[in-house]
């Protein structure tokens, strides 16, 4: 700056205007009033956070949880690490329920319906009513549920036995044909379990265990380590085979693309070209053979011969369709993926028995048979608790006819804690507590159980109580003896055997594993099948050309987690669609019937239809469309009703045979524009590079010597060398050394090149792409949402951004998928663009390398995100945390971090509170250089990271884990040599058995 | 400049008739008071002198700040005591000089009421201010509240604090050798 205005001058002027900018809080209104505790509580530190253990009731993985709780209200989940399910890690929705214990549309308490209207009541009159219309029932009760823990369980039986009712279990997402698969072949009640992390080839036959199904987050960690390469260059192989690329899918190093249904011919064809032993399923395998198995999926018959040798070279693992691929032979299938893994040695070392809960359920079988009573006027009164059939069934004429069957029962009761589809029909609603509320357990594999504890007292905005406490003191009500007075009491007696002394019972509490003795049958060897199999493409409804693939949502699972805004405004994994739902094309598909992206078209099955706007999807096949399940609610809170549709509309109600599991692959559609288009709400910028090298990746068999790489990888764009200013520098030196740059002015820092320059290290051959880490961020960092309008306009704040890749996907054939994901975000660059043009040193450099935004003294120019390369800045256009965010949702907010109101930028701190806490600790145990501990600060997105991809810490001590990370030959920095940004956030390139050429590719 | 003294002059009047109001109902004097900044003093709702508790005058009690304020050199918060903290002495010890005062400490307590105190000392919500890191560097509560334990009625130290002083702050980080970067504090 030489003449003209002045930095300092601007500021001035600037301070004028700004000075309604400011941030919530600043309110000097009236005098604040400080509210001591009457007695404190034994574990509370005001400003200390207490932790506690507990289970997610998310799903029915049953991952362990740590909930960080500050003055009594949990603010922040994480990964329990001693936990054997999960390990560690946490998947967006079990963050995310912690919205649905500040879900602000919860019940305020127990209601009566009357004439339509509810009324609210006591409880004490709540269950004297239930216990009376019980009494009238005479035996003639039914409780329809959803996933329990074993305690629960027990209680209901007992409860049910003693008042003469029975139960059903339904849930929308089951295992069921994989459980009766084990069945059949091997004789077990336990799921498979698959040793991911052993194997080299592993093959999924539609089957998205990183999203869905028995375990996603401990899957995921296992599936990262199998296939992250290490140094060695040991890198495990993943083949996805189905219809339609998942996230899953999206991970896979090769795809075959193969036709809805034919799985099963698939993976006989592989184990007859084996050849080896299938003991009683001989005379199966001997009707297929490659030949027909081409015939089926549509793949060549050399890719099936090459892809079953690749198989028998073992340690090979081969998955069975989950629920994206439910069709009507989906047993059948997965009992043919057995006899595959039998033929080809697997059994006993990649796939043993004992995973999941142990369960004898027949889903929607079961619901049928519930319906039918219901309908009959065999049920008096009918409990629901922990489902939601009325959304999750369909309601077509050709459906489950749940809805009019439960009109039909004289009183319905729902457990519901908020409202939904089921609990509207509902005559009494007792609110149960959430999860984080309330007392229970799970029992997540053979052997392990964990204690589920309150970690707070229940939301005072909210009457609830436990569905255990309502049934002990019905019972009581209803003359029963009940030993136990409370439900706390309940699980506690459950576990006298194993954990007898308190001491025990504590330790269990604090660890969140309890080891119980488990016992599996089945014995490895293949058992003659006891029902009649086919293992044929299934029949489809309908003659129309397209098949409908219904798949539950990496966000949503069936619908859950549709009232939580933190879900819907999270970009689809795969689609990287918020809010709205959409159909996904083949661009082949959409170009014959003349649809381009955003078009509406009206989608009709045999059983309904309705209107959705297309995606275009290259990694989908050309003969299939798919949906995601989870909108389209109508009364499920103010988030979820009447967005987006319920792709349930579209089926028919089937059972699956003989598993009894609910068909969610069962029919043709056809798929007519209805001339109407929409701005879909995305954050992508492109699915292309456009040959820029921000996602590189190295082919397996250059590993070891990268350096002869000849292309730097920056393609047509270092031609731009040299004009306009634009000098690329030499930028080799080593990221210790990196800053502060030679010649750069940072203020008042000298003794900047002392100390820890923090920086972080994202291993993209691990990534993902599961967006753990947006969620977790969001979680930690009281970044709001803002609404789908905003989301179009490209105002969404979350600080991290999954980038995803198209580099090679073929829909057609059987060929190598090359996607890149790439979690982007702040990249704390040691010669930061955003700094020097902001005229308020609102953003600067920190002594220890972190890019920092100080949000009091932002005046909102903008100029910093504007000249960000990375586009990772994010503004506060309106006051989206006072305006979006409701009371109890506001109870979630990290009181460690500045929540920030509109007119201010904002992005990733790599956690500073987490850094600040870190050294406040090491301060106050007097450690000599006051340095955190290397692991000692984990970020958020590190804590929750399924994968173990991304790492933090001290980038110039070279002692720590990032520092020798940063050290391997696939480390590079997106965009440095071109711009010199000079960035502390380092990735591992992607790894790939397949050729890479340029520097993008 | 004559239609400005005019609205002041308005404003002043309805301000002093809103005042003259609540006259007489005692409570809501209080709670009037309270919503004043300059007159914290009488809006506490229980007149609680610090000098004797904390003072080392003869007669005073010479109590350690942290022996209430519990979780100073643990916390990012000093903590304020809880209503069975005040109980466990008083419970025994009636106060010689303001026992109704005292006699209002055993009311909450009965009731099972937090005491609803005003807060005098406030660092804004984008400031973040830890306790114990500053007194595990050495220093003494009074160095930033100044001599309250001589103070009878609790006052900010200094105008010139005003919690968004930031120059106050960054004088004694820089007189002391510790950080003078943003984003110690504000993040």
């Amino acid at each position: 700056m030489t003449d003209g205005i002045k930095r300092r001058d601007f500021l001035k002027v600037l301070g004028v205007t700004g000075a309604g900018a400011g941030l919530s809080g600043c309110s000097t209104e009236g005098a604040e009033r400080l509210l001591p505790y009457v007695v404190p509580p034994e574990d509370i530190t005001p400003g200390v956070a207490t932790w506690y253990t507990t289970v997610c009731k998310g799903c029915s993985a049953g991952c362990g949880m740590w909930v960080r709780t500050r003055e009594g209200r949990a603010v922040k989940i994480e990964g329990n690490p001693n936990h054997p399910v999960s390990q560690g890690g946490l998947c967006s929705r079990g963050h995310a329920t912690l919205q649905h214990l500040y879900n602000p549309d919860r019940y305020t308490g127990p209601m009566v319906r009357e004439g339509g209207n509810l009324r609210a009541v006591t409880w004490e009159d709540a269950e004297t009513l239930l216990a009376t219309r019980i009494q009238a029932a005479g035996g003639r009760v039914h409780l329809i549920h959803g996933q329990m823990g074993p305690a629960l369980t027990s209680l209901v039986d007992e409860v049910m036995a003693a008042v003469g009712g029975s139960r059903t279990e339904y849930e929308a997402l089951s295992d069921a044909p994989l459980r009766e698969a084990a069945r059949i072949a091997f004789g077990t009640d336990a799921l498979p379990r698959y040793d991911i992390e052993s194997a080299r080839m592993l093959v999924s036959f539609g089957n998205d265990f990183l999203e869905t199904g028995v375990n996603p987050v401990g899957y995921a960690r296992a599936f990262a380590r199998m296939s992250g390469s290490d140094d060695h260059g040991d890198k495990g192989r993943f083949v996805y085979a189905g219809p339609r690329l998942s996230l899953t899918g999206l991970n896979a190093d090769e795809w075959l693309p193969i036709r809805p249904g034919s799985e099963a011919a698939l993976a006989l064809g592989m184990a007859s070209a084996l050849g080896g032993d299938a003991g009683p399923y001989g005379s199966v395998l001997s009707a297929f053979d490659v030949r027909s198995a081409a015939q089926a999926t549509g793949i060549s018959e050399d890719a099936i011969q090459e892809l079953a040798e690749r198989f028998a070279d073992g340690p090979s693992l081969a998955m069975g369709p989950g629920v994206g691929a439910h069709h009507r032979n989906a047993t059948a299938a997965n009992v043919a993926v057995m006899i595959l893994n039998s033929v080809a040695g697997n059994v006993g070392t990649t796939v043993t028995m004992g995973a999941g809960p142990s369960s004898s359920t027949r889903p929607y079988a079961d619901m049928e048979s519930a319906i039918g009573a219901m309908a009959s006027g065999q049920v008096g009164v009918v409990m629901v608790r922990g489902t939601n059939p009325a959304y999750s069934l369909p309601s077509s004429p050709s459906g489950s006819g749940f809805q009019d069957a439960l009109a039909s029962v004289d009183f319905k009761v729902s457990f519901a804690s908020a409202p939904d589809e089921t609990s509207a029909l509902a005559d009494l609603i007792l609110p149960d507590r959430h999860f984080l509320e309330a007392w229970g357990d799970s029992a997540p594999m053979p052997g392990v159980r964990t204690i589920q504890q309150p970690v707070m007292q229940p939301v005072p905005h909210f009457d609830s109580k436990e569905m255990g406490d309502v049934l002990l003191s019905l019972a009581t009500r209803m003359g029963a003896t009940m030993e136990a007075a409370t439900f706390r009491d309940y699980v506690r007696t459950e576990y006298n055997g194993v954990l007898g002394n308190e001491e025990a019972w504590r330790t269990a509490l604090k660890t969140g594993v309890v080891d119980v003795p488990a016992s599996i049958p089945g014995t490895g060897a293949l058992q003659s099948p006891d029902s009649a199999l086919s293992f044929d493409a299934p029949v489809m409804d309908g003659g129309d050309d397209l098949t409908l693939v219904v798949h539950p949502s990496p966000r949503f699972g069936a619908g859950e987690f549709a009232n939580s805004p933190w879900m819907l405004e999270l970009p689809d994994p795969v689609a990287k669609i918020m809010w709205h739902s959409w159909l996904e094309m083949n661009p082949v598909t959409a170009e014959a019937r003349g649809i381009r992206e955003g078009d509406f078209v009206e989608v009709t099955s045999p059983h309904g239809s309705l209107e959705v706007p297309v995606w275009l999807y290259p990694g989908i096949r050309e003969d299939t469309v798919a949906l995601a399940m989870g909108n389209g609610h109508t009364d499920f809170g103010r988030w979820a009703s009447d967005n987006g549709v319920n792709a349930m509309a579209l089926l028919p109600a089937v059972a699956e045979q003989p598993s009894g599991s609910f068909v969610t692959v069962a029919t043709t559609v056809s798929v007519t524009p209805t001339g109407d288009r929409r701005r879909l709400a995305t954050n992508e910028g492109s699915s292309d590079q456009h040959d820029r090298p921000i996602a590189p990746a190295i082919a397996l068999a250059d590993l070891g010597h990268a350096e002869e790489e000849a292309d730097d990888g920056h393609g047509a764009l270092m031609e731009l060398q040299g004009v306009g200013g634009f000098v690329p520098v030499d930028a080799h030196d080593g990221a210790a050394t990196a800053f502060p740059l030679e010649g750069a002015q940072h203020g008042n820092y000298t003794n900047a090149h002392e100390g820890p320059r923090w920086g972080m290290a994202i291993d993209l051959d691990k990534c993902t792409g599961c967006s753990a880490c947006i969620t977790a961020c969001q979680a930690e960092n009281n970044i709001p949402w803002v609404g789908e309008d905003q989301v179009q306009m490209g105002r969404d704040l979350h600080w991290i951004r999954l980038e995803r890749y198209y580099e090679h996907i073929d829909a057609t054939q059987a060929s190598h998928v090359d996607v890149r994901f790439l979690p982007m975000m702040c990249q704390h660059c040691g010669n930061a663009p955003c700094e020097p043009v902001c005229p308020v040193f609102a953003t600067y450099h920190t002594p220890e390398g972190v890019n920092a935004q100080i949000y009091n003294r932002c005046v909102g120019t903008r100029y910093c995100a504007n000249n960000c390369p990375y586009k990772v800045r994010v503004y506060n256009w309106y006051r989206y945390t006072d305006e979006n965010v409701p009371e109890p949702m506001t109870w979630q907010w990290n009181p460690d971090v500045t929540v920030r109101t509109n007119g201010i930028m904002e992005k990733c701190s790599l956690c500073m509170q987490r850094i600040r806490d870190a050294e406040n600790r090491a301060a106050v145990e007097g450690r000599q250089d006051r340095v955190p501990r290397d692991g000692e600060i984990v970020t958020a997105c590190q804590q929750s990271c399924p994968a173990e991809a991304i790492v933090f810490g001290d980038l110039r001590n070279p002692e720590t884990r990032v520092a020798q990370m940063v050290e391997s030959e696939r480390t590079y920095r997106v965009l440095d040599e071109l711009i010199n940004t000079q960035p502390g956030v380092h990735y591992l390139k992607k790894v790939t058995f397949h050729e890479v050429s340029g520097g993008a590719h | 400049m004559r239609k400005h003294w005019l609205i002041g002059g308005a404003a002043g009047v309805v301000t002093l008739a809103a005042g003259l109001a609540l006259v007489g109902a005692q409570d809501a004097q209080r709670v009037a008071n309270a919503d004043s900044p300059e007159s914290y003093a009488s809006g506490q709702p229980i007149a609680f002198p610090h000098n004797q508790h904390a003072g080392n005058e003869p007669g005073q009690n010479n109590m350690n700040c942290m022996f209430c304020h519990f979780s100073a050199e643990r916390s990012v918060d000093a903590g304020i005591p809880p209503v069975s903290t005040c109980v466990g002495c008083h419970q025994v010890i009636p106060g010689a000089n303001n026992p109704e005062e005292v006699q209002k400490v055993l009311g909450y307590a009965e009731r099972g009421e937090p005491i609803p105190w005003v807060r005098i000392y406030k660092i804004s919500d984008h400031a973040h201010f830890p306790h114990m890191r500053h007194i595990a560097a050495g220093f003494e509560c009074q160095q930033c509240h100044g001599e309250v334990q001589q103070m009878e009625v609790l006052t900010e130290r200094d105008p010139a604090w005003g919690g968004d002083n930031m120059g106050w702050c960054i004088d004694c980080h820089r007189e002391n050798g510790a950080s003078d970067d943003c984003a110690v504090c504000h993040y």
